[in-house]
């Protein structure tokens, strides 16, 4: 059932080879750059879980930090509160999450939200998460949870250090493209596809929008749970603001949309330039003159948006097809020209 | 095949539909005329699901489909090829095609049946690759067709497919419409162009104003003097 295209990308050398050169990054990265490797491939998993909703079902959901949320502190909450594996809760978290994406779609379907509806409804929620959050003791209120020590107890949840995480993070971040290019590639791909592009067709052919929508809503949910759950242990401090707030999913929007939306590879390519550049400049410039690494962050944003509004990816996409027929057009000319008699003068 | 009984429709408090009963026959061509506004389109939607029914009932092989969500009722043979066309502009020509066998039913026939919208527009065959976006008017309306006969129909209610498209076309088109019938497949065509669908349709049906005001075959539609004035809607 899956579309060819999906095997002649594992089957091309490109991905193996990225993967081998990410996989042999401990060995020659500074701790510096590390820290910002797995911050970066932690992000990849959320745009990439968040890309399920956002774009391929086209669905603006503001509302992510509900599940990131759900998936760094309630994993949390239990092992601290109760006991309970952190194993054991990350599937919790991601059951929860995927049953609360699930509810979210079915209000979408039943109230026919349109695209500002829906992301203004996810928003609601995602602040009406927050609140219960910061007023729930168990869950640790405004002041968070620590987490212990990271023993390396791989059974505990633990993973010991940079090492540890950075392959953590590493092995998220390709899990959750998998699961987009696996989505993509699949008839629920298609049908998701055509419910952005037109819902009104998309139904009148006979897909199923609420099962398609909910399917997709708690996939992308479970994902973020786990990611979240993994961000949170690697973070130690599960602070509420952070893991429940709003700048995070901002973020991971906005740094999806200017890598482009509609192939994972935009919000792939735009996390992966955008995240260590931000680390980067607030590293070197944060103590020189504070805000403005945010100043350069933004204003770049700002001149992505407004030079390429379709985004990064879908751009050089077309620039690079252009230049390709360009090159092709040069080469049949001489071949057309030599075909050509040349004209010769008319004699009488 | 299909019967219609005592069907009202509308959005919100406004009521389009008033009472239309109508019945279609296996392997029959039924035409739907009417002005702008007469319910046409409101009508093929109700059939479809995706405006409810306020009163009545619609049965299919005597089972009521009145209520049912849209993709229920694909699965059960009733398929429109919508106003508009409504291919999917970013997609190919072959995977909107193969978005159309989207219920369980018909995607074991899908590589005949792809066969089958080939062998009658030979122009998808040669654009397959192309977004469908890149179509003319009446290729996406060939395109929407084929979409509709993937999820393989019993009955293909088609909305207005002349409109907008050039005279060539819509002979195109009405021809290819006019040989499904033939193999056998139901047809309920939605139309304005009132002498396209008479030399077509083995029976028509006027609405006007959300009611049918008259039905008959083509030559009692063409002789009543009543058709003149409803389709005008004057």
């Amino acid at each position: 059932m899956l579309n060819p295209s999906f095997w002649t990308l594992l089957r091309s050398p490109v991905p193996w080879i990225v993967l081998a050169v990410a996989v042999s990054a401990p060995l020659w990265m500074s701790p510096f750059y590390m820290s910002i490797a797995i911050l970066t491939l932690f992000y990849v998993g959320f745009a990439m879980a968040w890309n399920i909703v956002g774009g391929i079902s086209g669905l603006l959901s503001l509302g992510h930090s509900i599940f990131v949320g759900t998936g760094a502190i309630l994993t949390s909450a239990l092992f601290l509160n109760l006991g309970i594996n952190m194993w054991l809760g990350v599937v919790i978290a991601c059951v929860i999450s995927a049953l609360v994406g699930a509810v979210i779609s079915w209000l979408d379907y039943r109230f026919r939200l349109g695209h500002l509806s829906f992301a203004l409804i996810t928003l609601a929620f995602a602040e009406v998460f927050l609140l219960v959050v910061l007023g729930t003791d168990f869950l640790g209120g405004a002041s968070g949870l620590i987490l212990p020590n990271d023993t390396g107890n791989f059974l505990q949840f633990e993973f010991g250090g940079g090492r540890g995480y950075f392959y953590l993070s590493l092995s998220l971040a390709v899990f959750a493209l998998l699961v987009n290019l696996l989505i993509i590639n699949s008839p629920l791909g298609y049908f998701l596809r055509c419910i952005r592009d037109n819902e009104d067709a998309a139904q009148a052919i006979g897909i199923d929008l609420l099962r398609c929508k909910m399917v997709s809503m708690a996939i992308s949910g479970a994902l973020s749970a786990l990611v979240g759950a993994a961000y949170g242990r690697y973070m130690v401090f599960i602070d509420p603001y952070l893991f429940a707030g709003l700048n995070l999913t901002i973020e991971v929007v906005l740094v999806a949309t200017i890598g482009g939306l509609g192939t994972p590879f935009g919000p792939l390519v735009a996390t992966l330039l955008l995240i260590p550049f931000g680390e980067v400049i607030r590293g070197h410039l944060g103590g020189v003159l504070p805000g403005l690494h945010t100043f350069i962050y933004g204003a770049l944003i700002v001149i992505v948006i407004l030079a390429m509004p379709r985004g990064l990816v879908p751009t050089a996409q077309d620039w690079w097809q252009r230049r390709r027929r360009r090159g092709e057009a040069a080469q049949e000319k001489p071949e057309l020209q030599r075909g050509l008699k040349p004209p010769t003068p008319m004699e009488d | 095949m299909l019967e219609v009984s005592g069907l009202t429709a509308g959005f919100g408090t406004l009521d389009i539909l008033h009472d239309v009963s109508l019945t279609v026959a296996s392997g029959e061509f039924v035409g739907l005329l009417g002005a702008n506004n007469a319910g046409k389109s409101t009508l093929v939607n109700c059939l479809s699901g995706l405006v409810p029914a306020r009163r009545g009932t619609i049965r299919l092989d005597g089972e009521d489909i009145s209520g049912m969500p849209p993709h229920r009722i694909v699965e059960r043979g009733i398929v429109q090829v919508p106003e508009g066309r409504l291919v999917f502009p970013q997609m190919s020509v072959l995977d909107n095609l193969k978005v159309g066998s989207s219920t369980r039913r018909s995607q074991l026939g899908r590589t005949s049946k792809l066969e089958e919208v080939f062998a009658l527009f030979p122009r998808l065959h040669e654009r397959m690759e192309q977004p469908a976006g890149t179509l003319s008017g009446g290729e996406q309306q060939m395109l929407a067709i084929g979409r509709g006969l993937l999820s393989n129909p019993r009955l293909l209610m088609l909305d207005e497919p002349s409109l907008g498209l050039s005279p060539l076309f819509v002979q195109t088109i009405f021809r290819a419409i006019k040989a499904l019938n033939t193999s056998g497949l139901t047809i309920l065509l939605v139309e304005q162009n009132l002498n396209l669908t008479l030399s077509c349709a083995s029976r028509s049906l006027v609405l006007e104003r959300g009611k049918i005001v008259i039905e008959g075959t083509a030559d009692e539609l063409r002789q009543d003097p009543q058709t003149r004035r409803a389709y005008l809607g004057l």
